[in-house]
């Protein structure tokens, strides 16, 4: 958690009114094209995110589809205990013969999970609480932000431990912790690009034409406010497997007998010289995870927020 | 795996507390120490005597404790840790020390002797020694005893928290004469442990100085000690970091301590102990081991040694009574006898400690006098699958080996509970899982946090945890087995080894007690209620520059010599 | 200013109270303090147990024991009992924040010292091979278990000492318990020894993000008109670089410095744990572990404080940093 840190997001973002375009004659012919291909365009030119999405996607393949293939379940005992990596066992095995191959493929599977529920508990929960906040101001952005300040006073992972700890460590838990924690950062952040999208003439026009409250967040804030929530459920990502990790090394994470990356190398971290394999290949893939989604994330950013492309030509 | 070490304290260690040492232990070395050992190859031969050799002045030598000390009062209930034991024993003196062997041995440099004298009323005199005395001059006297009479007993000070009065309680009278220097101590009734007794000693012309019994037994435990009545004394104390001891310039005993500073670290993460020795921080460690640890440690050698040894400490499966199920003694033994204990040693313990083997009493350890095998003549832990699908069809059980019903032909499931965050464990709970499915039983693997109330609550199927076993194994029977007692967490009932237990400890000759003990351990062993894995190993690793350093799994804990503790005279 | 900090120090009153009630209600459900002693065997006396609810206030309802330890720490300053009856919970607190004040802040130092000279060098040679190794390991440094890279740190130090034959780096402790070499420079050394690990564990992550944000702060001054006024002006361009750039662009970073304050507090109980620190974050993972509510409570008055204290730097700092903005 303490990877989840407002820091890495740089987004502030001048605001974008959504495309009001669409007239039919035109006297140029150029091809349309909306804000969403626009930022396609954009991240697709950014190579190593690019590159980034297509070994995530392969990873959490892997993660979901590995182990219906894979020769070993992750609670098949072996007779091979604590053999180095094989062709038989490419991640080696642990003291009691379970494959290391088909625990990282649990495990991954069980942290992708975690870090997704995260993500969108953070931003669902973060982009209503800090809408509300922003759009209404008065009293109740008064209390919810005081709320967020509290929240955000005390260490997150302290707060997730002492969660944790009465969770009993089932994996939803400890991502609806991690989750409702990480909320007021995107709602901090929503709320700035609401508060100054309400000002702009465009959202006084759409008021002045009797747009509804409704209509207004829906149609237009909502969309305005999506490349930071976007960028930041990125983030939200891999601060989630990196908290999700921290939390089972103080023992208040996942608990065995389901497992998670961060659960295998804490059973591992005295074989670090000994049996090297239980230690670095969980790491490694969440290294991988972390690496990929702040990759993509970066691209993201520089898709959906036009300001910085001026840096990047 | 700190949890784990903490809940087998709460629960299990505090069944045995500190006070109940061995009385009929014993055998073991008695002609051993003729040729001297210098190295932990032997200690599996001669336990009291391996690693020994000449020593030299000088040097610093620092142990790892694993617990940050909270008290310093080791008779005090909240203070009772194995862990502090190393800490305060060249500091409180003991009337008995009980060797690596688990034999009991007088503290010849405190006592000039302690007998019987008479047994009804029991009555033991205790000799001390002319020249014991505290630092400070005073001599240790039957005031000192006295004194733990009385903040042990329970009832002279009500205040006060004592870690167990067992035998205290029915001491009738302390006498000091002859200066103080001889103790009498009359029991109301017969206390066959009664070299347990007077393990801490405590100055009782300090406990004077700062108020009546319970204020004095409260100072104990909130002050860092100045005083001290053994070989070392506590020159400094940083908090949660280290206590520091030298040697107490009035120790009275033939050996003299030559280390400069004996220094106790504490590191409450045991994986970072082997680091800490790796880097020459700390230079033994006495750790729950496991694999890594152990080859870790193997790869230091020469310059670092270590042995590995079966402790008292022993794990098994319990089946709960109440379960419905498990109510039936054909499910029982099914269960028991396809549980294949030498797949769960191979799979565990066994790939760092070689030759361990399945445990075969309740009571005894193979290396006591009183161990016999009770479990292999019923075939529980064999691993043998078609006799246990035998016993199921044959009591008209369905599904056999492949989804186990009973007769009725109600689907069977159970659950088997581990402590969370102990790896041994899980390992064996996962093993279990797997091995039942040969029967066709189906095994949820729930781990608990708290050990102590899912044992209590009785809210288990099939469980696995340790008991620390006790040298003399006639109280502890009564405690584990009886249908009274607490401690029975399965709720096992059987009238037949009540009254073999009752037998027992009324016999005066420990032969036979023994022997009746063994009885009632085969009538459980035969109704299939609670089955010994094995010892849990233990794992002292040391510098091979110091002596005298070996493996006490007892309650007198490594630290039992440490005024011998020393840098060996041919180290450079 | 002054009327501006005290406004902000009396508004933080309410969060305060409000994050103690929140965490005071979490321990009272975590679990019962008492059940080591319940579940001894043989069991406590019962006088035993009854004197030790007493002692914690725990045969009180839960919101007068809430009261009961607000009033004793407003008025005497009191944190009220520990579990541990030893334990004077003020005192362990304070001996602890020094430990950890100590670590938290040179990781401080040093991370920001490093951040400030990569983001700047990655800025000013964009896309160069040099920016580019700097963005990679500092994307690397965030997707880093924080423990997983301390375990192995730990292991490179031990072998690098075992290969040398000295003891340059410690693995446990901030000191050594005694010293052989017993003059200044020992102690200078045994400090540092013990220093560097954690140093490294703790402000690696910080270094990164703060390098990618300096970098980007970077970026944008440079691009700006001023900038490019002051060399269409024909200022040297190092002059250009460190008066004019580099002024502007540290501004965001002492807020984002200021406000990541908390996230460290968090990760000291990682680092403090590898190494065996005993610290802030060392105290709090035995405060849930043993469900002492009071000490919980006196951690997070102290590390909230703390926060709410950086923040407010963070807040002044701006002000005197970037003269546009005026506290009234």
């Amino acid at each position: 958690m303490s990877e989840m840190r407002a820091s890495s997001v740089t987004t502030s973002g001048t605001p974008q009114p959504t495309s009001v375009t669409g007239g039919s004659d035109r006297e140029f012919n150029v091809k349309e094209r909306s804000q969403l291909q626009q930022a396609l365009r954009r991240f697709r030119r950014h190579r190593l995110a690019v590159a980034s999405l297509v070994l995530l996607i392969f990873i959490v393949l892997l993660a979901f589809v590995g182990p219906l293939v894979w020769k070993y379940q992750y609670t098949d005992i072996t007779p091979d205990n604590s053999q180095p990596p094989s062709l038989a066992h490419p991640f080696g095995t642990d003291s009691l013969g379970h494959d290391g191959f088909a625990q990282v493929l649990r495990g991954l599977q069980q942290s992708i999970k975690v870090a997704l529920c995260i993500a969108l508990v953070a931003t669902t929960l973060g982009v209503v609480w800090g809408g509300i906040s922003g759009y209404y101001r008065g009293l109740a952005d008064s209390v919810l932000m005081r709320l967020a300040d509290l929240i955000l006073t005390i260490p997150a992972i302290a707060l997730a431990a002492a969660l944790g700890s009465t969770s009993g460590g089932a994996w939803w838990m400890i991502a609806l912790i991690l989750g409702g924690l990480s909320a007021p950062l995107v709602a901090r952040a929503v709320r700035g690009v609401v508060l100054s999208l309400r000002e702009q003439e465009f959202i006084e026009a759409a008021r002045a034409l009797g747009a509804s409250d409704s209509r207004i967040i829906l149609r237009h804030l909502v969309p305005n406010a999506l490349a930071v929530v976007i960028v930041y459920a990125t983030l939200l990502v891999a601060a989630g497997i990196l908290a999700e990790t921290a939390l089972s090394y103080v023992g208040f994470g996942v608990q065995a007998p389901d497992t998670s990356l961060g659960l295998l190398i804490t059973a591992a971290q005295s074989a670090v010289q000994t049996r090297p394999w239980l230690f670095y290949f969980p790491g490694l893939f969440i290294i991988l995870i972390a690496l990929t989604v702040n990759f993509i994330g970066d691209g993201l950013r520089d898709a959906l927020d036009p300001r910085q492309t001026r840096q990047r030509r | 795996m700190r949890t784990a070490k903490r809940l087998a304290g709460a629960v299990a260690a505090a069944g045995v507390s500190l006070a109940v040492v061995a009385a009929c232990g014993g055998g073991g070395s008695s002609d051993s120490g003729k040729t001297v050992s210098t190295s932990f190859a032997d200690c599996a031969t001669k336990p009291n005597d391996c690693n020994g050799g000449a020593t030299k002045q000088g040097g610093t030598l620092t142990y790892a404790v694993e617990k940050k000390i909270t008290g310093w009062n080791l008779n005090d209930a909240e203070t009772n840790t194995a862990d502090y034991v190393p800490v305060m024993t060249g500091i409180t003196p003991q009337a008995f020390v009980v060797e690596p062997d688990f034999s009991v041995r007088l503290n010849d440099d405190l006592l000039d002797s302690a007998e019987q004298t008479s047994t009804s009323p029991q009555t033991i005199v205790y000799k001390i020694k002319k020249e014991a005395v505290w630092d400070d001059g005073t001599p240790i006297s039957a005031d000192d005893f006295t004194y733990a009479f009385q903040t042990r007993n329970s009832k002279d000070c009500k205040d006060c928290s004592p870690a167990s009065a067992s035998g205290y309680n029915i001491i009738k009278s302390v006498t000091g004469s002859d200066n103080g220097k001889t103790v009498t101590v009359v029991f109301d009734s017969p206390f066959p442990d009664w070299k347990a007794l007077f393990d801490n000693l405590q100055p009782a012309h300090i406990a004077k100085q700062h108020g009546d019994l319970a204020t004095s037994f409260k100072w104990f435990n909130e002050t860092v000690p100045t005083f001290s009545g053994g070989p070392y004394k506590i020159s400094d104390y940083q908090k949660d970091v280290s206590v520091t001891e030298v040697p107490n310039p009035k120790w009275y005993g033939k050996t003299k301590p030559k280390l400069d500073k004996l220094v106790f670290r504490i590191i409450t993460d045991q994986s970072q102990e082997v680091p800490a020795l790796q880097n020459n921080e700390v230079q033994v460690i006495y750790p729950q081991p496991d694999q890594d640890m152990v080859n870790q440690v193997k790869a230091l050698a020469p310059n670092v040694q270590y042995s590995l040894g079966t402790g008292l400490t022993w794990e098994h499966f319990d089946l709960n009574l109440k379960n419905k199920f498990l109510a039936d003694k054909p499910l029982r033994q099914a269960i028991f006898t396809a549980l294949n204990r030498q797949e769960v040693i191979a799979k565990t313990i066994g790939q760092f400690v070689p030759g361990a083997k399945p445990l075969n009493n309740h009571n005894f350890k193979p290396s006591q006098d009183g161990y016999k095998d009770v479990v292999t003549s019923t075939g529980a832990g064999s691993g043998d699958v078609e006799k246990a699908k035998k016993v199921l069809t044959d009591a008209g059980y369905k599904g056999v080996g492949t989804a186990l019903a009973t007769p009725a032909g109600e689907p069977i499931s159970l659950r088997v509970t581990y402590t969370a965050s102990n790896p041994l464990r899980k390992a064996t709970a996962e093993l279990f899982q797997k091995q039942m499915q040969a029967i066709g039983l189906k095994i949820d693997v729930t781990p608990t946090q708290t050990l102590g109330p899912t044992l209590t609550k009785g809210d288990y199927d099939v469980i696995l945890f340790a008991w620390i076993g006790q040298p003399f194994a006639l109280q502890g029977a009564e405690q584990l087995w009886g249908s009274a007692s607490d401690s029975n967490y399965g709720k096992w009932v059987n009238p037949k080894s009540d009254d073999l237990l009752k037998q027992a400890t009324a016999q005066v000759d420990p032969k036979k007690a023994t022997d009746l003990l063994n009885q009632a351990n085969q009538v459980m062993a035969d109704d299939y209620y609670v089955l010994p894995l094995f010892q849990k190993p233990t794992f002292l690793a040391a510098y091979s520059q110091f002596a005298n350093i070996r493996d006490n799994a007892t309650t007198s804990s490594p630290g039992y010599n440490n005024q011998e503790w020393g840098l060996r005279a041919s180290a450079k | 200013m002054l009327a501006y900090v005290i406004r902000r120090i009396f508004v933080s009153i309410p969060i305060l109270i409000g994050s103690t009630i929140l965490v005071f209600i979490m321990v009272k459900f975590s679990g019962d303090p008492l059940e080591p002693l319940k579940m001894r065997n043989p069991p406590a006396p019962r006088q035993t147990i009854l004197n030790e609810e007493h002692r914690l206030g725990l045969d009180q309802p839960i919101h007068v024991q809430y009261l009961n330890w607000l009033k004793n720490l407003v008025l005497h300053g009191d944190f009220g009992p520990s579990v541990h009856s030893n334990t004077n919970i003020g005192h362990e607190l304070g001996g602890r924040l020094v430990v950890s004040l100590r670590l938290v802040l040179i990781s401080v130092l040093i991370a920001l010292i490093f951040a400030v000279i990569t983001g700047v060098v990655s800025a000013v040679k964009q896309y160069s091979a040099t920016d580019y190794t700097f963005t990679f390991t500092g994307f690397l440094f965030l997707a880093m278990p924080t423990f997983w890279f301390a375990i192995l740190l730990k292991s490179a130090a031990i072998s690098y000492n075992q290969a040398i034959g000295t003891q340059t780096f410690f693995t446990i402790g901030d000191k050594s318990p005694f010293l052989t070499d017993d003059s200044a420079w020992g102690h200078v050394k045994d400090i540092a020894g013990h220093m560097i690990l954690p140093t490294i564990v703790l402000g690696l992550v910080s270094y990164a993000a703060w390098s990618r944000f300096q970098r980007a702060s970077m970026l944008e001054v440079l691009n700006s008109d001023y900038v490019r006024l002051a060399r269409a002006k024909g200022l040297r361009p190092r002059r250009v670089l460190v008066r004019h750039a580099l002024r502007t662009a540290l501004i965001p970073l002492t807020t984002v410095t200021a406000l990541d304050i908390a996230a460290l507090l968090g990760s000291t109980i990682i680092t403090e744990r590898v190494f065996q620190w005993h610290g802030l974050g060392e105290f709090f993972l035995d405060s849930v572990g043993d469900h002492d509510a009071n000490a919980m409570l006196g951690w997070l008055l102290i590390s909230a404080l703390i926060v709410i204290l950086f923040n407010l730097v963070a807040d002044l700092l701006y002000g005197v940093l970037d003269p546009r903005i005026r506290y009234e």
